[in-house]
């Protein structure tokens, strides 16, 4: 849009998307030696430059096709490229729209929970930022190592900084962490060892006489694994909901939405453009595994849920129900459930994000995030409340909030696919979430009665207003997005999703 | 719990040992590795990045954009100490 | 008896690789773990470096004077292969970042609760 004014800015806009917030990440420990103060807008203003770049990026891709940036003008696989379709693009945008909604959110939330860090905090945010949109945008299997473990290291600096428990939460994240990591090393190197390439497409070229070659096979299944263990993939969740519960509440609202959905991309990338799609349906029985995992993880996490006092852990549980529709999704195998778990891939980075912001904002005014704390705060803070809602029915299917289509997509797929499981599990989870979200609509509005808060404690909770505005204007906007989301579902579908993954 | 850790520790190992099954032998000259990629790394650095040591021609030039997602992690990390375990003076 | 001769190498590194895993995931005292978590990094990138050599007595990857200067040509076949080596030396410095975030982290645990015993923390958590 406003940036076609500059070919040159356009042309370069694949690498500017991750090299402008890691530029301004390595200068934000200067300015906040000057002013500490002006390290807040200088966050905002990378972020704004990642999704102003993310967007013309996309818009190039929607004109123009695939868009293919070499590092260093070298060709691959001498040189690393960064290769954007459709599927990146859209990652993109999610990625870079969603960092600069928590960032605006964070300040308050940080300056109340991280006094006096708020420099550092700020710089690791961006690093973070700068590792999830490297991850995407890379045509390259080992910048891709690079720029994840940039992600996680983060990661884990920014988890253990939370509350009382977080940093034990944390180093068992360091630990699966790096095994996932490490695994997806160690199957890079198997795939190194018998084509002597690492860039994906030159890979995806090589690759096709070779797979029945044991050396692929286990590339293949310890990428699985490694992948596995990013996503959260039950029984592999386990980091999860302590890490998640136990951080700071913008940096669950950051991870929480995008660490798992960048490691989806990750596997489909894999799946799909590094080997043939007919290696994990036809080849080797990866799908139907792949189904089955996904049916288990939606009902462990759905269940699970269910016997949550803590509104945080209950919101990590449905993450990893989450995880499984996806994973469940791609399991499929047809192009009406890919297409399904793409848009839900979208919906789902919307819906993380907004309602990871709720618990943020009662734990701003509580100091906690217990269900119990949603007491009459239907009265007190209407506004959130009404997002909340918004965000509730999309997680249950709602239309016409986009968790609706994106469901019927996965419906339609398992039908095709004659999965009736799969169907019974979305329905069930449905069902469940209902649940869960009506529960807290009843603390809400004070029929059930929370365990009371007595004396001063309780004068207290009656003086609470609404939230500030810089927290509570990123929730709308989210709330808002996913209705956006629903009703322009098909154009989405039409013009990005589409081509984003291929016709099986 | 040890013996469910040590029974994975050997699945694990297997797999990766059935993986090996396939691979060129050690020191294999042929080796799809040492075919494809590298020899232009190896034939052209003089000519293309005009450094006579190959490692850091595709340290510095080829693969420069690696090195500097490698500086980044270390940054990370650096900030990432100060931030946990820096005290506040009260 | 021939194929376990041939890939001695890879054989061994899995070995390594294998001890270091363990030691992550059975062991509760938390340094024990971060030491495994080193040992099987350690063993991925000697299991890559170790697929660059050529048998025959290749050299280093450094050109001499002579072929630098063009005088000599140089042989694909008498120089090892650069690129594993490449990606270890980025491997390492990832490697050593982590170390170093996990024993922060670790530090942090010990000021907090005067133990680095897995069982322990977890009786004091619940």
């Amino acid at each position: 849009m406003i940036l076609e004014q500059f070919p040159f800015l356009v042309h370069s806009s694949p690498v500017l998307i991750v090299v402008v917030p890691l530029m301004f990440a390595l200068m934000t420990p200067v300015i906040g030696l000057v002013r500490r103060d002006w390290t807040f807008p200088w966050m905002v203003l990378a972020l704004i430059l990642a999704t102003l770049f993310s967007v013309t990026a996309l818009q190039d891709v929607m004109a123009n096709g695939v868009i293919h940036y070499r590092m260093g003008s070298w060709a691959p696989p001498w040189g690393i490229e960064y290769v954007i379709d459709h599927l990146n693009g859209l990652m993109l945008v999610l990625v870079s729209g969603t960092s600069l909604l928590v960032a605006v959110y964070g300040k308050k939330s940080v300056e109340q929970e991280l006094p006096g860090r708020e420099v550092y905090f700020r710089c690791i945010f961006l690093l973070q930022v700068t590792g999830f949109l490297g991850i995407v945008v890379t045509g390259d299997a080992f910048n891709l190592y690079v720029f994840l473990e940039i992600a996680s290291i983060a990661g884990y600096a920014l988890i253990a900084a939370g509350e009382d428990g977080a940093a034990f939460a944390s180093f068992r994240y360091v630990i699966m962490g790096t095994v996932g990591a490490c695994f997806y090393l160690l199957s890079v190197g198997y795939l190194y060892i018998v084509t002597g390439s690492l860039n994906m497409a030159d890979l995806a070229r090589l690759l096709p006489p070779l797979y029945g070659s044991k050396v692929v096979l286990t590339a293949f299944a310890f990428f699985m694994v490694g992948i596995a263990v990013k996503m959260a993939l039950f029984p592999l969740h386990l980091w999860l909901p302590d890490a998640y519960t136990k951080a700071p509440s913008a940096v669950s609202a950051l991870v929480a939405p995008l660490m798992t959905k960048v490691s989806i991309y990750v596997m489909i990338r894999i799946m799909f453009t590094v080997f043939q799609p007919s290696f994990s349906i036809e080849f080797l029985p990866v799908t139907q595994i792949m189904l089955v995992a996904g049916i288990i993880a939606i009902f462990a996490g759905a269940l699970m849920a269910l016997a949550q006092k803590d509104f945080k852990r209950m919101l990590c549980y449905i993450v990893v129900a989450e995880v499984g529709y996806m994973v469940g999704g791609v399991g499929l195998a047809n192009t009406v459930a890919l297409r399904g778990t793409v848009l839900h891939i979208a919906n789902d980075v919307v819906m993380t994000a907004g309602l990871f912001a709720v618990a943020g904002i009662i734990a701003y005014k509580m100091r906690e995030h217990n269900l119990s704390d949603f007491k009459d705060l239907f009265k007190r803070m209407p506004f959130t409340m009404a997002a909340f809602v918004v965000i509730a029915l999309s997680i249950i299917g709602v239309p016409p909030t986009g968790g609706f289509f994106s469901k019927w997509y996965l419906i339609q797929g398992a039908l095709e696919a004659g999965s009736w499981l799969f169907v019974v599990a979305l329905l069930s989870s449905s069902l469940i979430n209902i649940i869960l979200f009506f529960r807290i609509f009843e603390i809400g509005y004070g029929f059930r009665a929370g365990h009371g808060h007595h004396g001063e404690e309780a004068e207290e909770i009656a003086a609470i207003r609404e939230a500030p505005l810089s927290m509570l204007l990123p929730l709308i906007i989210a709330a808002a997005a996913i209705v956006i989301l629903g009703f322009y579902n098909q154009a989405l579908m039409g013009n990005i999703i589409q081509y984003a993954v291929p016709v099986l | 719990m040890r013996f469910l850790s040590f029974l994975i520790t050997l699945l694990t190992g297997a797999v990766l040992v059935y993986g090996t099954i396939d691979m060129p032998a050690y020191g294999d000259p042929d080796s799809p590795a040492s075919r494809h990629v590298s020899p232009r790394y190896i034939e052209k650095t003089e000519e293309e990045t005009g450094t006579p040591n190959m490692v850091t021609s595709v340290l510095a030039d080829y693969r420069g954009y690696d090195t500097m997602g490698e500086t980044t992690v270390i940054f990370t990390a650096g900030i990432s100490c100060i931030f946990l375990l820096r005290r506040r003076k009260k | 008896m021939e194929f376990v001769i041939a890939k001695y190498n890879y054989w061994i590194y899995i070995i390594l690789m294998m001890i270091g895993f363990y030691a992550m995931i059975a062991k509760t005292n938390l340094v024990k773990k971060v030491i495994g978590m080193n040992i099987f990094q350690t063993a991925i990138i000697l299991f890559y470096v170790s697929t660059a050599y050529k048998l025959g007595g290749a050299t280093l990857p450094i050109l001499t004077d002579a072929q630098a200067h063009g005088h000599e040509a140089v042989e694909v076949a008498r120089v090892i292969n650069p690129l594993p080596h490449v990606l270890m030396l980025t491997a390492i410095v990832v490697m050593v970042a982590t170390l170093g975030v996990a024993l922060a982290i670790l530090i942090h645990i010990y000021r907090r609760y005067k133990t680095l015993n897995e069982d322990e923390i977890l009786k004091v958590l619940k």
